[in-house]
Parts: structure tokens; C-alpha cells; sequence
């Protein structure tokens, strides 16, 4: 008898607590796109958990451009990975539009940093791979303006091995763009292309993000990159990966030779170079050293 | 003009065995059934083929090979693709398959004469097993080897597995496939020569090992011949086809 009464009240509690979370996502829903709320993500190396991400917290408003920096190693991939729905995560919330993410959809494209574009596909069939539900009219005319919007048309019919690293890049992006999504996740997606054809994606994708009012969240190890993008700045310390700082960045301050970008530059600088970063990476890898000749030894 | 040179280059070596030939049989005093002259080898193959018994012999051995080749593809892609795709299927499959793979072909004909008999079936049998297995184990390569960033890219789009397959997987193996399919129909090609050399009453090995029988040496090299040559053709052959599967593999190299 008293366990059903408990069961009951229980039951009744997590009743309100449902409601609460419910009215709490709808009144973000109007603000946060994206909302990451103490995000814990390990894996296991050598079958020993490793924290990748430690207590993430994040919450992305509709529209804005958010860029991630961080040293390699840091788990920035793995967080946007997590944002898809393409990598499980341990404990946290994570939420798409109010609603826990539990795999990727169809309203949130990711672009890769190899493009990974399928080989054997026309050009047009890559960009139209997520857009097989539709009828094939529909799917002609969202390939054809995304095509447009990249500047590759006329490039319908030619295979991937046959445009160049940056012209494959933009197909990429029209393939993560050919659905509508209202959230566009990018991965280092310009981390392999020169120097010069970089600045011109940064600009394209700046001009694209306007036009279309995505939500754009995107990683990147270049940090100039990540203050001409950016509304806002995650920068992001390494094993585990924490965030040090979020950045707001001003409209001025996205100008590449103004004052106010050095600044930015230097602050960013000092969080991810700074002597106490250094060594705590020094530290954690001779303790790390020191485990593995430990194992040896007890092997042998 | 390298082609020309190419061309030059590939004749030397056969026009170097006609004129040993040639003079083997001038001055070499070799008995007729032995070493014919090439003018007694081209007579022979005038008459088979007039009395058409070579093409008979060749259509005989031809329609087991397609036979059995296409046994063998179907089962061969569909295993490969299987166990390629699933790490249970290969780890409970690919190691049996590997030892049985190192036996040799012919060393499989006295098991099936014993179980299948001397007719038709135990050729197409011993086709399909040789056909078989260089097939399964292209395709088991070429369906693993998919990398996982466009695995990850039909997560991303949620194909269904089906999908997954048929866009993915398969595009990915097919030019591996195709390595297979094409070393199974020269090796179905050997294996049933092998076979018919051993037991049969038709065929171009039957016929080979009939013209040995009753000392003809002429009709035994227009055989030998004639298997070269049809297998270079096939070979040709399933390479034009295949590379019209395949577009963009050209594109790759260039």
C-alpha cells in the first residue's frame, strides 16, 4: 500500500517537474535555437573514460553566428557533432528548438571539412542527397538555387574529381544549405583551402548567412576567421574541453585592419597560449607518460 | 607515338617464339606429333572450324562458364556485401573462407566427380567454386573500406539502411567489384578447361585431351590457342563494360 502511494506521488512530481521543463523550453523556444546545458561527453581510450567535453554551457540565439575556437584535441567537433545528433552524449541537456536532441534532422545541415562529397555523384545529386522525399521538381529547383548561391552554375553534371578544393567546399555548403535548414553546423569547413580562396568562402558564407537568416555555428582553428564571423567568440581549453570564455564581437570589431579586431586577437591569444594553459598540457601529458610506464611495468 | 612504340614493344617476344618455331621445325627433326609445323596447326584449325567442331567445343564450354559465373556473381556479391557490412558475419565467416580459399581448384575436381558425377553440374559446380571466391573477397573489401566520413554524411541525412546500402556501400565497392568479377570469369574460364581436361565428353578440353590421345599435337595447340585468345577477348570485354559503370573512376586518374 505505501509503496503505490509513493509511486503515486512520484509519479505526481515528476508530473510538474515535466510542465515546468515544458514552459521553460517554451519560453526559450522563442529566444535559443540551440540551448547545451551542462554537457558532459567521455570516451573511452584504451578502455579507460576520457572527459572530451566538460560541463559545456551554451545557449545560441535564432540568426546569430556563432564560431568555436580552440587548440586541436579540445572537443570542439565533438560538441558540434553532439549538436547534430551524430555523436551520443553522457549527461546534460542538449536542445534543437526546445526539443532534446536525439539524432540528426532534417532542419539542421552540418558541413565537414573534407567535403565529402560521394564520388560517384553528379555534382547536382550530391547537393540533392538529403532532398529524396521531395518530388523531383521540387528537388530540381533547391538544387539549382543553392548551386546558384554557391557560384557553381554550369557545374551540374561534372563529378567532384572535377572541381577544385574550394569549388567542392561550396558544394558542400549548397548540399548542407539544399534543405532549408534553420541551423547550418560547420566543421573547419574551410581548414584545407588556401589562404586567399579562404577569405573569399569567409565572405560568401558571411553574405549567405545574411540573406538566408541561418543559424550558423562553426569550428575553427584560425582565429582571424573566427573574429570576421563571429557575433559571438566560444573559446574552448582542451582536455577536457571547457569553455574559457565566451567573446561578443561588434559589428566594428569583425573589420579585419580595425582596432579593435587586434584587441580581440590578443584576447584570444592570451586565453589559448597563456603560460598556465601550457603547462597544464605539459602536466597532463607526463602524468599520462608516467601511467603508460607504469603499465608496461606491470605487464612485464 | 607511344603507342606505336607500345605496340612495337608487346610484338617482339611473339615474333621471337614463331621464328624458334619455325626454325625447331626446319632443323630440329622433331617427329610431327610432337611439334607440328605452323602450317599444319593453321590447316587444322581450317578444318575444326569447317566441320564445326571448334565451335561447337567452345559453345559447350562457354555456356557452362556463363552458367556458372553467374552463380557465382550473385552468391559472391551477396555474401561479400554481407559479410563487408556486418562485423559478426566476417568474423564468423572470413576465417573458414580463407583456409578454403588456399585450396587449389583442381584439387576440388575428384570430390566433386564423386559427388556430382562426370556430367554437367560438376562443371558448373567447379565454376562456381572457383568464380566464387575472388569475387566475395573483392566485394568484402571494397564494401569495408567505405570510409566513414560518407558513412557519417547518410547518418547525417538518415538513409535507412537499405538506402545506405545502395548509395553508399555499393557505389563505393563496385570498382573492387568489378576487380572481382573480372579475375572470377579468367579464373571460371581456366577451371573449366581444367575440368573437362580431367572428365568430359565435350567441350574444349575434352577436346584437347581427345587430339592427345590420338598423338594430334596441331589440334591440341589450335585448342590451346583458342582458350588464350577467348580469354584475353572476355577480358577485354568485361573491362569496356564495366568502365561504363564506373564514370567517375576515370576521372580519378586523369
Amino acid at each position: 500500500m505505501g509503496e503505490t502511494i509513493k509511486g503515486q506521488q512520484n509519479d505526481q512530481k515528476k508530473k510538474t517537474n515535466m510542465i515546468k521543463v515544458d514552459q521553460e523550453c517554451f519560453m526559450k523556444g522563442n529566444d535559443y535555437i540551440i540551448n547545451v546545458e551542462h554537457l558532459h561527453k567521455q570516451f573511452l581510450v584504451d578502455k579507460k573514460p576520457m572527459d572530451v567535453l566538460s560541463d559545456i554551457n551554451l545557449s545560441i540565439k535564432r540568426g546569430e553566428f556563432i564560431t568555436i575556437v580552440g587548440h586541436s584535441g579540445c572537443g570542439k567537433s565533438t560538441l558540434l557533432k553532439i549538436m547534430c545528433g551524430l555523436v551520443d552524449y553522457e549527461d546534460g541537456i542538449v536542445e534543437r528548438n526546445g526539443h532534446a536532441v536525439v539524432g540528426p534532422g532534417p532542419k539542421c545541415g552540418m558541413v565537414f571539412q573534407d567535403h565529402r562529397l560521394l564520388p560517384w555523384l553528379k555534382i547536382k545529386d550530391n547537393v540533392g542527397f538529403g532532398l529524396s522525399a521531395l518530388p523531383k521538381k521540387e528537388r530540381e529547383e533547391s538544387v539549382r538555387k543553392h548551386l546558384e548561391m554557391v557560384g557553381l552554375k554550369g557545374f551540374e553534371n561534372s563529378y567532384p574529381a572535377q572541381l577544385s578544393g574550394g569549388m567542392s567546399q561550396r558544394a558542400a555548403i549548397a548540399r548542407g544549405l539544399a534543405n532549408n535548414p534553420t541551423i547550418l553546423l560547420l566543421d573547419e569547413p574551410f581548414g584545407a583551402l588556401d589562404a586567399l580562396t579562404r577569405i573569399q568562402m569567409q565572405k560568401e558564407i558571411l553574405r549567405i548567412q545574411k540573406e538566408q537568416s541561418t543559424t550558423m555555428v562553426m569550428v575553427t582553428h584560425d582565429i582571424d576567421e573566427a573574429i570576421v564571423l563571429g557575433n559571438r567568440i566560444v573559446v574552448m581549453s582542451a582536455r577536457p574541453g571547457k569553455i574559457m570564455d565566451i567573446i561578443k564581437v561588434s559589428e566594428a570589431g569583425r573589420e579585419r585592419n580595425s582596432e579593435e579586431f587586434g584587441r580581440y586577437k590578443k584576447k584570444i591569444y592570451d586565453y589559448l597560449f597563456s603560460e598556465e594553459n601550457n603547462e597544464m598540457t605539459y602536466k597532463d601529458v607526463s602524468s599520462d607518460i608516467d601511467e603508460i610506464q607504469k603499465k608496461k611495468k606491470n605487464a612485464s | 607515338m607511344k603507342s606505336i612504340k607500345k605496340t612495337v614493344l608487346a610484338l617482339i617476344v611473339p615474333f621471337g617464339i614463331i621464328v624458334a618455331w619455325y626454325l625447331a621445325v626446319k632443323y630440329g627433326h622433331t617427329p610431327e606429333g610432337i611439334l607440328p609445323s605452323m602450317e599444319k596447326v593453321w590447316k587444322a584449325f581450317k578444318t575444326n572450324i569447317e566441320n564445326g567442331q571448334l565451335t561447337n567445343d567452345v559453345l559447350v564450354s562457354l555456356s557452362r562458364v556463363v552458367k556458372g559465373y553467374f552463380v557465382a556473381a550473385i552468391l559472391g556479391i551477396v555474401a561479400g556485401s554481407v559479410i563487408g557490412m556486418s562485423k559478426t558475419a566476417k568474423d564468423l565467416f572470413l576465417p573458414i573462407i580463407t583456409v578454403i580459399r588456399q585450396i587449389p581448384i583442381i584439387a576440388w575436381i575428384p570430390l566433386i566427380i564423386l559427388w556430382c558425377g562426370i556430367g554437367e553440374e560438376s562443371k558448373v559446380v567447379i565454376i562456381v567454386l572457383a568464380a566464387f571466391f575472388p569475387i566475395l573477397v573483392n566485394t568484402e573489401n571494397g564494401i569495408e573500406k567505405t570510409p566513414e566520413g560518407m558513412l557519417e554524411v547518410a547518418r547525417l541525412y538518415k538513409l535507412n539502411p537499405w538506402k545506405t546500402f545502395i548509395k553508399v556501400y555499393l557505389p563505393h565497392a563496385l570498382p573492387h567489384m568489378l576487380v572481382g568479377l573480372r579475375l572470377g570469369l579468367g579464373v571460371a574460364w581456366m577451371a573449366v578447361v581444367a575440368s573437362e581436361l580431367i572428365a568430359a565428353s565435350s567441350g574444349i578440353g575434352y577436346r584437347m585431351s581427345d587430339a592427345r590421345s590420338l598423338m594430334m599435337a596441331d589440334v591440341v595447340i589450335v585448342c590451346m590457342l583458342v582458350v588464350g585468345i577467348i580469354g584475353v577477348v572476355m577480358d577485354k570485354l568485361i573491362g569496356v563494360i564495366f568502365g561504363m559503370f564506373t564514370p567517375w573512376e576515370k576521372l580519378k586518374k586523369a
